[in-house]
């Protein structure tokens, strides 16, 4: 379907129209961050965001109900979703890390938490044309423009957003506001103003067999100074506080209990979100740990998002930054890189 | 299946983490039916007899007498229960560990000389604790779950990240990456539901030391946001200054 053009001024129309069929949640600024909140018109957008505390994922994969129990039976709960969602905004980093996730949890084991909550979900996404502090996208392919995986795809050009469609679903959504075709100029643009974003990149990373020096590397020094003590590229040692693997878009590990109500005949079994940073984490019965050092489990992470673990490139960073913001001791993965590199 | 008989006891501390289990209003009538109050001062003047399957035990241990009390309890029950900061730590009051005890006992007592008082220190200083349950006080729901667990025969499920964890499963904005705040919540025990900087305050540590807190590189984190070095002791001095992970930042 050829693009089309949508007036800066009819993007309400637009959020309108979907909310008609959609809950929909887009960047929304608070206090001094943006997160994906519920949002009724386009007046409550921040489409210049540079990115949120947390990825998307806070919608697929942050807590769940597994089962609830009662004397012996059990049953999983119905989604608890009124309407299906729909993300407004969505960069190409966040949606290129939505798309592993999905290839992870679908194959040998399949998530069925997880997939019904995606197939619930429909996805605006936004080429990014301004690039913040720490993204590093342009250096793994995963951004700052996308092709794939979304129903429909904006750029802002200025006056206008260039809308793409990528579904039938998306082309649906579109239909009512009858919006005229973007010109060749338009399409031209697009691609001036995307090559202009990937000249404003101030952080990369050179991944291709990244994951094999690491693996190759588990003495080296700059593992020592981010998990022990001096810092690298003035970062100060690791806390452990988990925060890089909360925020990190493909970061899934989950951890799950059994909550007992206070008869103790019935109650939940619910999974959240895990961190290998966390001491717990890799305990195991009898209460041996296997990663019982901070090196040790700052260096699995990182391999991590290399490619090097469990999760292989689906579970590998799509440079989105998070990690790097939300550590409070400025730990910084591409300077980590740097270093396994010898540059 | 038989009632847990449990024992709850006060040592030097607010008594705000027993007003806490009362605070279990709605469920408190269902408690009872998991649990016999054996002993219980603030509720019963029923005296204690016999052994106990659970002594839940609040406050710091600060005088003699609570010395021969917590070895008594210890003796005399299955599972011995920390319950809240004070007696796992020490808490606000082992505040005055860092001040020589004479001077203490002179700042309050007309008569110091009268005072039978020791260094504040947390329960397995002198006795092996069971369940160490964090927090001043410790969030409702996390009692409920070691009543529940000991019930069951099983460990509590009480997990040792910090708060960052919890704010992060909130979605909260962060004070201190956000906003350079002195947020003390990457190395704080997380139970607590990351209520204060959900309210928009920096985690000021009531839970204490998580299970692997790097607090000399935290120290270093709140000095380049501008914490003068005595405000920084001051913070890591309020509840858990006197814990080994806290205390070389705490002097």
């Amino acid at each position: 379907m050829t693009p089309k053009l949508l007036e800066r001024s009819r993007l309400d129309d637009l959020v309108s129209i979907l909310s008609n069929d959609y809950q929909v949640f887009g960047p929304v600024a608070r206090k001094a961050d943006v997160s994906f909140q519920e949002v009724s018109s386009a007046e409550m957008l921040d489409l210049n965001y540079t990115t949120t505390t947390l990825p998307p994922k806070k919608f697929f994969h942050l807590r769940e109900t597994l089962l609830e129990y009662r004397e012996g039976e059990f049953n999983a709960p119905e989604l608890d979703l009124e309407r299906s969602i729909l993300l407004f905004g969505v960069h190409p980093c966040d949606l290129n890390a939505i798309l592993r996730m999905d290839r992870l949890l679908s194959k040998e084991f399949v998530d069925l938490y997880y997939l019904r909550r995606r197939e619930n979900s429909a996805i605006v996404a936004l080429n990014c044309t301004e690039v913040g502090e720490n993204c590093f996208c342009a250096s793994l392919g995963t951004g700052p423009a996308i092709d794939k995986g979304f129903d429909l795809l904006l750029t802002d050009l200025g006056d206008s957003y260039l809308v793409e469609v990528g579904t039938l679903r998306g082309q649906r959504m579109i239909e009512d506001l009858n919006l005229e075709d973007a010109s060749q100029a338009d399409l031209r643009k697009k691609e001036e103003l995307l090559e202009a974003a990937r000249a404003k990149f101030k952080k990369s990373i050179r991944m291709e067999g990244l994951a094999e020096v690491a693996a190759e590397s588990p003495d080296h020094e700059v593992w020592t100074l981010i998990g022990e003590s001096g810092g690298l590229a003035g970062c100060f040692p690791c806390l452990s506080c988990g925060n890089c693997s909360l925020v990190c878009p493909t970061c899934y590990c989950y951890e799950v209990a059994d909550i007992p109500d206070i008869t103790l005949r019935a109650g939940v079994r619910r999974r959240e979100l895990d961190s290998c940073q966390l001491l717990e984490y890799a305990k195991v019965a009898m209460g041996h740990n296997f990663r019982p050092d901070r090196k040790s489990r700052v260096r699995h992470w990182m391999t991590c998002k290399f490619g090097g673990a469990g999760g292989g490139l689906e579970s590998s960073c799509v440079g989105c930054g998070r990690c790097i913001h939300s550590c409070p001791a400025h730990i910084d993965l591409t300077e980590v890189a740097k270093a396994l590199w010898g540059e | 299946m038989a009632k847990l008989r449990c024992g709850f006891f006060k040592f030097t501390g607010c008594a705000g983490c027993q007003m806490e289990i009362l605070r279990l209003e709605e469920e408190f009538p269902r408690l009872l039916e998991l649990i016999d109050i054996a002993y219980w001062p603030m509720v019963t003047t029923r005296g204690w007899e016999g052994d106990l399957d659970v002594a839940f035990v609040e406050g710091s241990v600060s005088t003699p007498r609570e010395l021969r009390e917590i070895k008594e309890i210890r003796e005399r029950s299955k599972v011995v229960v920390a319950l809240g900061e004070c007696a796992l730590t020490g808490c606000i009051p082992s505040i005055r560990n860092f001040m020589l005890q004479r001077e203490a006992e002179k700042r309050v007592y007309d008569h110091p000389l009268w005072i039978e008082s020791i260094a504040v220190r947390g329960l397995d200083v002198y006795i092996e604790v069971d369940i160490h349950l964090p927090g001043c006080p410790p969030h409702r729901n996390t009692i409920l779950e070691v009543i529940k667990g000991a019930a069951l025969g099983r460990d509590p499920y009480l997990r040792r990240h910090s708060v960052c964890i919890e704010c992060k499963l909130k979605d909260n904005g962060c004070l201190l990456t956000d906003e350079g705040r002195p947020c003390m919540g990457p190395l704080i025990n997380a139970g607590c539901g990351a209520i204060c900087p959900s309210l928009n305050r920096v985690c000021e540590g009531c839970y204490g030391p998580m299970s692997a807190t790097n607090a000399s590189s935290h120290a270093q984190i709140l000095k380049e946001i501008g914490l003068s070095e005595a405000d920084i002791r001051r913070k890591f001095r309020k509840y858990a200054g006197w814990t080994p992970d806290f205390r070389r930042e705490a002097e």
